[in-house]
């Protein structure tokens, strides 16, 4: 019975609301993404020798993607806005303590960076957009003739990338009133985990364009005439076991950072024990140990592992798995940690 | 990438490949105090689309509410969901093991694609509607039923072999 | 430590979905490694030209058997918690039927057709769209269907109840049956296909040696035989009662539970616990609290809630309501509560509230509000000689300011079986 509504009560001031629903997970994963895509880029841009780029797929194919996710993402967070015509208004201030003023500011160097990487080797990956288009070979030229320019956006893309995958974390983080998020870890967990999604994400775009006898017509159809239309290189196979040792390190890394972010909770106050507690046992278990652990993690691990040995052929799985997983790490977390709350541990 | 041998590798004799699904039968009984199941997942996995897509429509349906619960939690977070999500795990890790992923139909020689896979809908549809007139399907009535010597489920799978059995002939251009 | 784990609250819900992801995982890895992905080899059994089926699902089938029977044997498992189906005979006649039908037609089952998609057969991803519609499409006309569903109900109830046989001479018979059958299914795969059988996979090829399989086929033979020797596998009639725990419990202030409390419970719409009215029908009929389910003493078996459930007994006074308190305990519920005062205390603590001198106005207007909830009403002071006021109808009024949620039914229980 309640007869005066107070600031308890108020639906817009309990912490116990559920006020994000997808845009922000999809956001945080799309940039987690992003962040992964420029940091393998721009390694693979500094440490490589040009010839050696696999010019396809980490350092035009990756940055294109990323560019495209991005935007999507950045449409994601303009959806979650509740006054969307203000959204300029984040461009004309700096907050140094806010990590929303310095995620802003860092998106917006993003773009840039993507780019370069992705028209140095662009006339080579899809000679038939150059055809049509000279100037992009002037650019390409441009740049790839000039070492330290390559070396700058390559060094700006990992300096950036590795901003970014930490600020989604940070982003969290920064929320005091959400004990679940109070961990400084979730933003090395973040990067992690977008480093494994775009490492996966290339790893499953190199294993649709090899040719696949196991693979029905019309799907073989389907990507040769992609293939003709955007008239791009085949890419290289070689990347493929890189690409997926890769993964099989950050997957590894990404574990270890979920088990001490978990730890950190559960050595910490009796309201971050809870907070843990619904990944651990509570309402949020089931989903966060079989999507998240066994789907997401684990079974790519076990899968690439495999791969790695020989034991098995490269499939699509262990991509569509790790993206799947890095989707579902960001839902759960976002979701667990709004019910998460200072005030449960009273009673 | 180079690729070794990657001929489909034999199926495992029938009695271990028995075995093994016993072990795993018995370990659900002693764990869970339940059997095996499969088709109860995709009911759920329809009563919770009908309840997104017409939720009023499907309240009022007595047959999809046994299935969306109390409404306390998501119907999706159901036991029989996670178990067949399971066994697509498992089924593909045991594929993938053996190299016997293949994008392909499986018919006999006699039969064209289309014809089989539009046999195969009617069979799918046939199969979801018998499974919920007997109560569940050979994984949840046939085997775990028949472990547990209950008595529908004795009766349920000798009327499944004699269904298949008196049909086989009309259908065998599709399989011989 | 007793089996079934998740009925003796070992683990929770939640727990139980993970390790339904494990144990599907195996499922569906024994079912591909069986070949049962692909729908030739499935379809094969009706051909007589491949009788795998058979041979995986009976020995699946008495592995299992075998292996319950002993274990509840042995009293670690607890048979009556293991979930059985009921038995609707002619439903299961006619499904089965028609299951069988959609078997060979369609080349799988539900669980093979997961397995066959998962590796990537066009045919079982469509054959499992064509379940969903042929599900959707029975949910449309289930109304109409509901009472032939629901008719030839037998109950839950086993073969040897039926036939009144021992339990474990039927599960000898059937692991012999299934022996037999395994060799007429190698002799009928030898006829129509003309194959020789692999004498290190076959049970009859000769020449005769111990084989593994062999080994296998004795194994569960013997256990078999083992079965048929040992009586009956259900625990009911062998509860071992530590006297002493049982008494040092009852004599536990702990075990009872104010009406009060339980008053605020309700209230608040908790759902963790089940409250059982152990009365007779009639009486649960006149008037019962509310959520309360009605089980009267003589028909209070183990299995109608997990072993870890929170159990509130009521009856009259409390008499009734102790001895099944005693029943539960000794059939191993570990959270039995008592109803201190029995109906006769929620009468009149709950549902008509005098007003005592000590005890503050405030707390009045309290019980006041909750007996209105219950339908109640509370005394004034002058009204203390009158007759014990009449009980309130069933159902008791909603009041409008009335938390949402607390007169809701207890949730119901989703289905367990397939």
């Amino acid at each position: 019975m309640i007869e005066l509504t107070t600031t308890r009560h108020n639906p817009l001031i309990d912490p116990s609301l559920h006020v994000w629903e997808w845009q922000i997970p999809v956001y945080l994963f799309l940039g987690g993404l992003v962040a992964g895509l420029m940091i393998i880029a721009g390694i693979r841009l500094i440490v490589l020798r040009p010839s050696r780029r696999e010019a396809l797929v980490c350092c035009t194919i990756g940055p294109l993607l990323g560019l495209a996710a991005l935007s999507l993402g950045m449409f994601a967070l303009f959806l979650d806005l509740a006054h969307k015509l203000h959204v300029w208004r984040l461009y004309t201030t700096f907050e140094p303590t806010s990590p929303m003023s310095w995620g802003s500011w860092i998106l917006l160097l993003v773009y840039p960076a993507l780019l370069a990487n992705a028209l140095a080797h662009l006339p080579e990956a899809i000679p038939a957009l150059a055809r049509r288009f000279p100037v992009l070979v002037a650019i390409s030229d441009f740049i790839l003739a000039r070492l330290r320019l390559v070396l700058a956006i390559g060094f700006a893309n990992v300096a950036l990338g590795v901003a970014l995958g930490i600020y989604t974390g940070i982003l969290l983080g920064a929320l005091g009133a959400r004990p679940l998020w109070n961990s400084a870890l979730l933003g090395p967990l973040f990067l992690f985990s977008g480093l494994s999604a775009a490492a996966a994400l290339l790893h499953g775009i190199l294993v649709l364009s090899a040719p696949d006898e196991e693979r029905p017509a019309f799907a073989d159809f389907l990507l040769s005439s992609l293939a003709r239309v955007s008239g791009a290189r085949p890419l290289d196979p070689n990347a493929g076991p890189v690409l997926a040792g890769a993964d099989n390190s950050f997957l590894t890394i990404e574990l270890a950072l979920l088990g001490l972010f978990l730890l950190g909770h559960l050595t910490s106050t009796a309201v971050h024990r809870q907070a843990a507690g619904l990944l651990l046992t509570g309402p949020y278990a089931a989903p966060f140990w079989v999507f998240v652990v066994g789907l997401g993690i684990l079974i790519p691990l076990l899968l690439q592992t495999l791969e790695l040995t020989h034991r098995i052929r490269h499939t699509l799985a262990p991509a569509v798995l790790v993206l799947f997983g890095g989707i579902a790490l960001r839902v759960i977390l976002v979701a667990a940690g709004q019910e998460s709350h200072w005030f449960h541990a009273l009673n | 990438m180079e690729s070794p041998d990657r001929s489909p590798q034999p199926y495992w004799n029938s009695y271990w490949a028995g075995f093994g699904l016993g072990l795993v039968l018995l370990a659900s009984f002693v764990i869970m105090g339940r059997g095996l199941g499969a088709s109860g997942a995709f009911t759920t996995a329809v009563a919770a689309a009908a309840h997104a897509i017409a939720p009023a429509h499907a309240g009022h349906n007595a047959f999809y509410a046994e299935y969306l619960g109390d409404g306390s939690r998501s119907p999706l977070k159901d036991w029989l969901v996670f178990e067949v999500l399971g066994v697509f795990a498992g089924g593909f890790l045991s594929g993938v093991l053996a190299n016997r992923l293949k994008f392909t139909v499986e018919k006999g020689p006699r039969i064209s694609t289309a014809p089989r896979l539009a046999l195969a809908f009617t069979g799918g549809a046939l199969m979801g509607i018998g499974a919920k007139i007997a109560l569940g399907c050979t994984s949840g009535q046939a085997l775990t039923g028949g472990a547990l010597l209950n008595v529908g489920s004795w009766a349920f799978m000798l009327c499944v072999f004699a269904g298949a059995y008196a049909v086989a002939y009309f259908v065998r251009k599709q399989w011989t | 430590m007793n089996a079934p784990f998740f009925k003796y609250g070992l683990f929770g819900d939640e727990t139980s979905l993970i390790l339904a992801f494990v144990i599907g995982i195996a499922f569906g890895f024994f079912l591909e490694r069986a070949g049962f992905g692909s729908g030739r080899k499935l379809a094969a059994q009706f051909y007589f030209t491949d009788l795998s089926v058979l041979k995986v699902m009976f020995t699946a089938i008495i592995t299992a058997m075998t292996g319950v029977y002993l274990l509840a044997r042995i009293g670690f498992l607890d048979l009556s918690l293991v979930y059985l189906v009921p038995t609707f005979v002619v439903p299961q006649i006619v499904g089965g039927l028609l299951l069988g039908v959609g078997f060979v037609i369609g080349g799988y089952c539900p669980g093979t057709s997961c397995v066959s998609a998962a590796t990537g057969r066009i045919d079982g991803m469509v054959y499992l769209a064509g379940m969903l519609a042929g599900l959707f499409g029975f949910a449309e006309v289930y109304p109409s269907l509901e009472t032939f569903l629901h008719s030839t109900s037998l109950g839950q109830i086993t073969l040897p109840a039926l036939f009144h046989v021992s339990y474990g001479l039927l599960v000898f018979a059937v692991v012999l049956m299934a022996l037999a059958a395994f060799a007429a299914a190698e002799w009928a795969e030898k006829k129509t296909a003309g194959k020789l059988p692999d004498p290190n996979g076959s049970l009859t090829a000769l020449p005769w040696r111990l084989t593994p399989v062999r080994r296998l086929a004795f194994g569960l033979a013997a256990l078999g035989l083992a079965a048929a020797l040992a009586g009956s596998p259900y625990r009911g009639a062998r509860v071992t009662v530590d006297t002493r725990d049982l008494a040092l419990r009852a004599s536990h202030d702990a075990t009872s539970l104010a009406p009060a409390t339980l008053a605020d419970w309700i209230i608040q719409g908790r759902n963790d616990f089940a409250l059982v009215d152990v009365r007779s029908e009639t009486d649960f009929a006149s008037y019962h609290i509310p959520t309360a389910q009605n089980l009267p003493l003589a028909s209070l078996n183990a299995d109608f809630a997990p072993r870890n459930q929170t159990i509130i007994l009521c009856s009259d006074d409390g008499t009734q309501a102790a001895q099944a308190w005693f029943l539960l305990q000794a059939q191993g519920f570990r959270s039995v509560y008592l109803l201190s005062g029995g109906l006769r205390a929620w009468r009149d603590q709950v549902l008509f509230p005098k007003p005592s001198a000590e005890a503050p106005a405030a707390a009045f207007e309290k019980q006041a509000q909750v007996a209105k909830y219950f339908g109640g009403a509370p005394q004034t002071t002058g009204a203390s000689a009158a007759p014990a006021p009449a009980l309130p109808k069933l159902a008791p009024p909603v009041l409008a300011a009335g938390p949402a949620g607390a007169t809701q039914p207890p949730p119901k229980k989703k289905k367990e079986g397939c």
